[in-house]
């Protein structure tokens, strides 16, 4: 699979994902200006395994996977406490993007399997991949709210 | 009795959005994280639908659904599976696991509601605590015409139902006893002096207690100018004269949502029998496939398996009594059902005109047709 029809695949299943779900509008941005500003931030992975083997890492501040958590479950973000709804919130976003990516992916002869999700949080991390693995990175914008998105790929087989 | 709704889902977001979704309902949602846990409180509620993850911890969608199949108490509980992968693949293996449907995440809530609501009757809070109203039950209705005669067709057409008819000629009349009774329905003549049936119209819909109220009108098929500005002005539907008695009970029944199918399903010896009146007109037809559905959903969910489409009423068919066939054995193919189709000789010759029904099987009566659906599936062909 090409580069480029990677990239379009990892924006629309992003975009559709928090369109559906939370009739947020994201727009793509360029990944220049890290996402870090001090917040505390959070990135949901989900990995995939099969013909392309990879993972797929969500980054927000805590304050905004605050509100998406609001926006799914319908509970007013002040009522929210505790990590664990925001953790299974932003686990399941992880999910529904990765699962969207791996139906494509299925479709046109590259079928793989999910991983559970899995949740890092922290002030200031990052997530640097081995030399052999290919990494696009994504950035996309929602009023002031900003998410990122990492997907880092080995190929399998030679694609 | 409300519904219930049981959520498997090992996601505790995917099961508060299923409960967020059904919250303006009058349905009961209950949770569980696992097929383990889903197949117990399935066991003590028996929901009325389950909506099901594929991929969970302990046991997957699959193999709880292969338990809820193999339980005698539980196999007739329509499954809606959830999936986030909506490959061909995968949308194949789901379709042969026996689901009624499938929803791939992500999902939009109204979608879900959606298709739950194919499956189960879901009523606004609120709204069943109003009795639903059958055909059978007592009515009052106002027609308004300066023809006597339109009026004692009306009463006399309606005598076989426990409707009350009350006639009035003239506006002011009608507006006096609408103003001491509540008619539930209004039939007012187009053809009123100086325009007074459309001032009436406004008059009625200016009114707190008849804003509401189903107002139809009258006009000769002729008078379109008429029956445009009805149409404009918010009439509830517009009657031809000569009037059709069956097309105005009809109607009468849409608008006020009369519980009408206890007249065209019945279940006998444990097969549901739709059964087509003698005067099948084509509002009959269409109000019988409105309720075609969720009837015969309901009577699978209640544990019957055969189904006899009654058309021994009939003196002869036309094209709009097969399209209703067709979509009775449609849904019952759909549904695992078995069938067949009572019919008269001659009207077995009609229907044999349309080469759809070819395929169709034929008894003489209802009791030939429960007998060869009581005998085991292998001897006869469904």
């Amino acid at each position: 699979m090409m580069c480029e029809d990677m990239d379009k695949l990892v924006e629309s299943s992003v975009t559709e994902v928090f369109s559906t779900m939370l009739n947020f509008n994201l727009e793509s941005v360029p990944p220049d200006d890290p996402l870090l500003n001090g917040e505390q931030h959070i990135a949901s992975a989900v990995g995939f395994i099969g013909r392309l083997t990879g993972v797929v890492y969500l980054y927000v501040g805590s304050g905004f996977a605050v509100r998406i958590t609001s926006g799914l479950v319908g509970i007013p973000a002040n009522e929210i406490d505790g990590n664990e709804m925001v953790n299974d919130a932003m686990g399941e976003m992880a999910n529904m993007v990765v699962g969207h990516i791996k139906s494509t992916l299925s479709d046109r002869g590259l079928p793989c399997q999910l991983t559970i999700p899995s949740i890092v949080r922290g002030n200031q991390f990052s997530i640097e991949p081995v030399s052999t693995t290919q990494r696009r990175v994504f950035k996309f914008k929602t009023g002031t709210d900003q998410l990122l998105v990492e997907m880092l790929i080995k190929p399998v087989g030679g694609h | 009795m409300k519904p219930k709704i049981l959520t498997v889902d090992d996601s505790k977001t995917i099961r508060l959005i299923v409960a967020k979704a059904f919250k303006q309902f009058d349905c009961d949602v209950f949770e569980a994280a696992n097929g383990v846990e889903g197949l117990a409180v399935a066991n003590r509620e028996k929901p009325d639908i389950i909506i099901l993850d594929i991929t969970m911890p302990i046991m997957d969608g699959a193999e709880t659904l292969a338990k809820l199949k193999s339980n005698p108490d539980l196999k007739n509980i329509p499954v809606v599976m959830l999936t986030a992968e909506a490959g061909r693949e995968n949308v194949l293996r789901i379709a042969k696991l026996g689901v009624r449907d499938y929803l791939v995440k992500p999902f939009k809530e109204d979608l879900l509601v959606e298709r739950v609501g194919r499956v189960i009757e879901l009523k606004a809070k609120g709204e069943s605590l109003q009795r639903i109203r059958r055909f059978d039950d007592p009515l009052a209705l106002l027609v308004v015409d300066d023809k006597p005669t339109i009026i004692e067709q009306i009463s006399t057409g309606l005598s076989d139902t426990p409707w009350t008819v009350n006639g009035r000629s003239q506006m002011g009349e009608a507006v006096d006893f609408c103003s001491q009774h509540s008619p539930d329905a209004v039939v007012v003549s187009l053809s009123l002096p100086e325009g007074s049936g459309f001032n009436l119209f406004q008059m009625l819909r200016a009114n707190s207690k008849t804003k509401n109220t189903p107002i139809f009108g009258m006009c000769v098929k002729t008078a379109t100018e008429d029956q445009a500005r009805a149409q404009q002005m918010g009439f509830s539907g517009v009657l031809n004269k000569p009037i059709d008695l069956e097309d105005l009970k009809a109607k009468i029944a849409r608008s006020l949502k009369l519980d009408t199918s206890y007249k065209y399903f019945q279940v006998r010896s444990g097969i549901l029998a739709v059964i087509i009146p003698t005067h099948a007109s084509a509002a009959t037809l269409n109000e019988v496939t409105q309720h075609l559905r969720a009837k015969v959903s309901e009577a699978v969910d209640s544990g019957i398996s055969k189904l006899v489409l009654d058309l021994s009423l009939l003196k002869s068919a036309d094209i709009n009594l097969v399209k209703l066939g067709l979509e009775t054995i449609q849904l019952c193919q759909e549904l695992s059902l078995r069938q067949r189709v009572v019919a008269s000789d001659s009207v077995r010759t009609e229907c044999r005109n349309y080469e759809e029904t070819k395929d169709w099987s034929f008894v003489g009566t209802f009791e030939d047709a429960a007998k060869v659906l009581n005998e085991p599936a292998m001897a006869t062909a469904a």
